[in-house]
């Protein structure tokens, strides 16, 4: 196994999916440490140095939240959220509790590297001290220092609004925001709750930036959850 | 109720009773007035025994009218028999004795009048309370009844005891039909049950046609008992037992003393069925639910394993096959499941909607994702208006709704038709409508009121299950009508195919 490559934490109860996830995670040469509860992952954490951990929600011991809440208080390691399809409003709770991203079961080895892909930049973003002031996706560019935003070379005008809207997601590149992690960003935290700005905002947004929107390119909508720019 | 009252008229015989005693009374007053005369009493203690007559007739008969009669009665006598000239009319001192008959006429009158007036009001209060004792009595056995025959009993038992008769009651069933037979009295403490002669259909019309009178037969008066709703049964009493209007009224309170007994009864029967029901489906679901809870960390584990398997064969060898096979269907299995668990939490009401403003542009955006995801190969075609359209819904929820509408397109038609959503604003019912349709072969004539029944499958007992999405429509109608909106299945009338239209609310 490769060294170089970031030792991942595998918090999963079931042993099939911790299978599969160990196979996918082998084939593409990650090192794995698991755990298979709440108690053992946070002891293992603390032992070994994991870069990025995958999380079930539906643990036997602890529910998901408060091992992320727990975890948050030393270690901001990127924490991927596995999650059965009711659990919607868990995964938003969970994101909005410091997770940076979620995976819904069953899922594919494809979706599961992809995710971890995505951690993996963010990761090295951070490490670099992310001071880009250019940030690009596919024709979509956005310069933060002079809050310009460019569209297949052409620059395109958007309102402030529009453009804290776009920047924050393009800080946040591929990572899930969640509507009110987004409102509280924007409008601050006293606006509430209150999601038809936010929708008013994104739809004009979408109308200069996307082609198709019921087909969007680069923001695209977590369905209950949120919203993530694309990046591959 | 051991006393029995009688209420019936006999009037005849009471008038007859009434002049007898008239005249024993007048008769014997005579006699002791001329008693008084040989002794040589005063003739004003004579008047006074002829007053003491009038009372006594108003007492006994309680009748204003021989009250009357009585008080000319006494004055004639008195001038006849005792004012002088003995047994003539004609009177010596006429002024004297004008004023004395005068008098008395009215003295008579007017005890008499206050006499029958007490009599009367004594009597109507002894019939009401006897009346309000029968009833109570009544009220007293309907309540203790556990069952409709301990009403239609106890009824019987009052009734027949307060006229004097052989009451009989008959209970009509849960449908509202009559039951074979009747609950008769036949002595104190013997009931007996009495086949019904009529046809029951043809009875309960009758019935049904005199209500709220009663059914008037040769024999019988059969009196309904008339619930909330419905005829509940009968009272039947023998006509010669026939009552008079005091004895009627009482008869009509207690027959509605029992309607309301019977009413009570049947409400907690019903009640009681309900919660049965109730607790009977509620076991079901969870049943139904914890099955499929326990079944989906395993199903996506044979996914992943599934997965992992096509993954190591060679994509040519005939395991692989197979195991694309296991593959697909133990998504399916997955997806099943996933379904019975919504479907159950969003019938019992365990999953609320939780609503927010949503983009409809984003919630398709998003179903198009999903579907691209599953099934790379189908074309979705979107008509979506360039205006914003923003609805309050459970997003999550709707998306379900679309993705199991698109599962469903893309299951019924082929690969290279495009499945088309189109969406459109209805600004005058202010409401969204959503529109799913496809070319397939379209929806059998036969099964479009069944489609979006629970398990209901096109061509049901087709042993491949994998070709019916079974609980997918069912879950859409559920969702769909929890946002107030409707769904309706239909074939296109523009070629073959079938579309799937909802709407939802744009206001809450």
């Amino acid at each position: 196994m490769e060294r170089n490559k970031p030792l991942i934490l595998v918090v999963e109860d079931d042993r099939q999916i911790q299978k599969f996830i160990c196979y996918a995670l082998e084939s593409e040469g990650y090192p794995y440490i698991t755990a298979g509860t709440g108690q053992e992952a946070i002891s293992r954490l603390m032992s070994e140095h994991a870069e990025i951990m995958l999380l079930d929600l539906g643990l036997p011991d602890y529910d998901g939240l408060s091992i992320i809440k727990k975890v948050r208080q030393w270690s901001d390691i990127p924490i991927l959220v596995v999650s059965a399809r009711d659990q919607d409003r868990e995964k938003a709770a969970a994101l909005d509790s410091g997770a940076d991203d979620y995976l819904t079961k069953p899922f594919s080895t494809t979706e599961l590297l992809a995710r971890i892909r995505v951690a993996l930049r963010h990761l090295q973003k951070i490490g670099a001290g992310n001071t880009q002031a250019v940030l690009q996706v596919g024709g979509l560019q956005i310069d933060l220092e002079r809050r310009l935003v460019h569209l297949d070379g052409v620059q395109i005008h958007v309102t402030p609004m529009e453009y804290s809207l776009l920047a924050l997601l393009f800080r946040h590149m591929g990572k899930v925001l969640t509507t009110a992690f987004i409102i509280k960003e924007i409008w601050g935290p006293a606006y509430g709750t209150d999601t038809q700005a936010l929708r008013a905002l994104m739809a004009g947004l979408r109308r200069k930036i996307e082609k198709d929107h019921a087909r969007p390119r680069y923001i695209l909508t977590e369905v209950g959850v949120g919203y993530r720019l694309a990046d591959e | 109720m051991k006393k029995s009252i009688r209420f019936r008229a006999g009037a005849g015989k009471k008038a007859i009773c009434s002049i007898l005693f008239l005249i024993g009374t007048f008769l014997a007053a005579s006699v002791v007035g001329y008693l008084f005369r040989r002794i040589g009493f005063d003739e004003t203690n004579i008047v006074l025994v002829y007053l003491l007559a009038v009372l006594a007739t108003a007492w006994f008969t309680h009748s204003f009218v021989f009250g009357v009669l009585s008080s000319f009665l006494a004055t004639f006598l008195f001038s006849y028999i005792f004012a002088q000239p003995e047994f003539t009319f004609l009177v010596d001192d006429a002024n004297n004795y004008i004023v004395t008959f005068v008098i008395m006429t009215l003295t008579a009158l007017i005890t008499s009048a206050l006499t029958s007036h007490a009599r009367q009001s004594e009597c109507a209060a002894r019939v009401k309370e006897a009346q309000t004792k029968a009833i109570y009595a009544l009220t007293n056995r309907l309540t203790g009844a556990k069952d409709m025959d301990d009403i239609a009993g106890a009824a019987v038992a009052s009734i027949s005891a307060c006229f004097s008769c052989q009451a009989a009651c008959l209970c009509f069933d849960s449908t509202g039909m009559p039951q074979r037979s009747f609950v008769q009295q036949v002595s104190s403490d013997l009931q007996v049950h009495r086949k019904l002669e009529e046809n029951q259909q043809e009875y309960k019309d009758a019935l049904e046609a005199v209500a709220p009178n009663c059914l008037k037969g040769k024999e019988f008066y059969d009196w309904p008992i008339l619930g909330k709703e419905t005829i509940l049964g009968v009272i039947r009493i023998p006509s010669v037992a026939q009552v008079d209007g005091t004895g009627e009224r009482l008869l009509r309170a207690m027959i509605e003393g029992t309607a309301l007994a019977m009413d009570r009864h049947w409400s907690a029967r019903q009640q009681m069925q309900f919660r049965e029901e109730t607790a009977k489906e509620r076991y079901r679901s969870n049943l139904l639910r914890a099955i499929s809870h326990d079944l989906r960390t395993p199903l996506a584990g044979i996914i992943g394993s599934c997965e992992m398997l096509l993954d190591m064969t060679d994509t040519g060898s005939p395991q692989y096959a197979i195991a694309a096979d296991m593959h697909k269907e133990t998504i399916w299995l997955h997806s099943l499941v996933e379904n019975i668990l919504s479907l159950t939490r969003l019938q019992d009401g365990s999953l609320s909607l939780s609503k927010q403003v949503e983009a409809v542009e984003e919630i398709i955006a998003g179903a198009v994702r999903r579907m691209a995801k599953r099934a790379p190969e189908c074309i979705i075609h979107v008509d979506i208006p360039e205006k914003l359209i923003l609805v309050p819904m459970d997003a999550k929820l709707i998306e379900q709704v679309l993705i199991n509408l698109l599962s469903n397109a893309v299951l019924h038609a082929n690969v290279k038709d495009p499945v088309d959503i189109i969406v459109s604003e209805n600004t005058a019912e202010k409401t969204v409508q959503f529109v799913v349709q496809d070319r397939g072969v379209g929806i059998v004539e036969e099964d479009l009121p069944h489609i979006f029944e629970m398990f209901y499958t096109r061509g049901r007992g087709h042993a491949d299950a994998g070709q019916g999405i079974g609980l997918g429509l069912a879950i859409c109608e559920t969702i769909v009508q929890a946002h107030g909106g409707k769904i309706i299945a239909e074939n296109r009338k523009d070629g073959p195919g079938a579309r799937f239209t909802f709407t939802l609310p744009v206001e809450e």
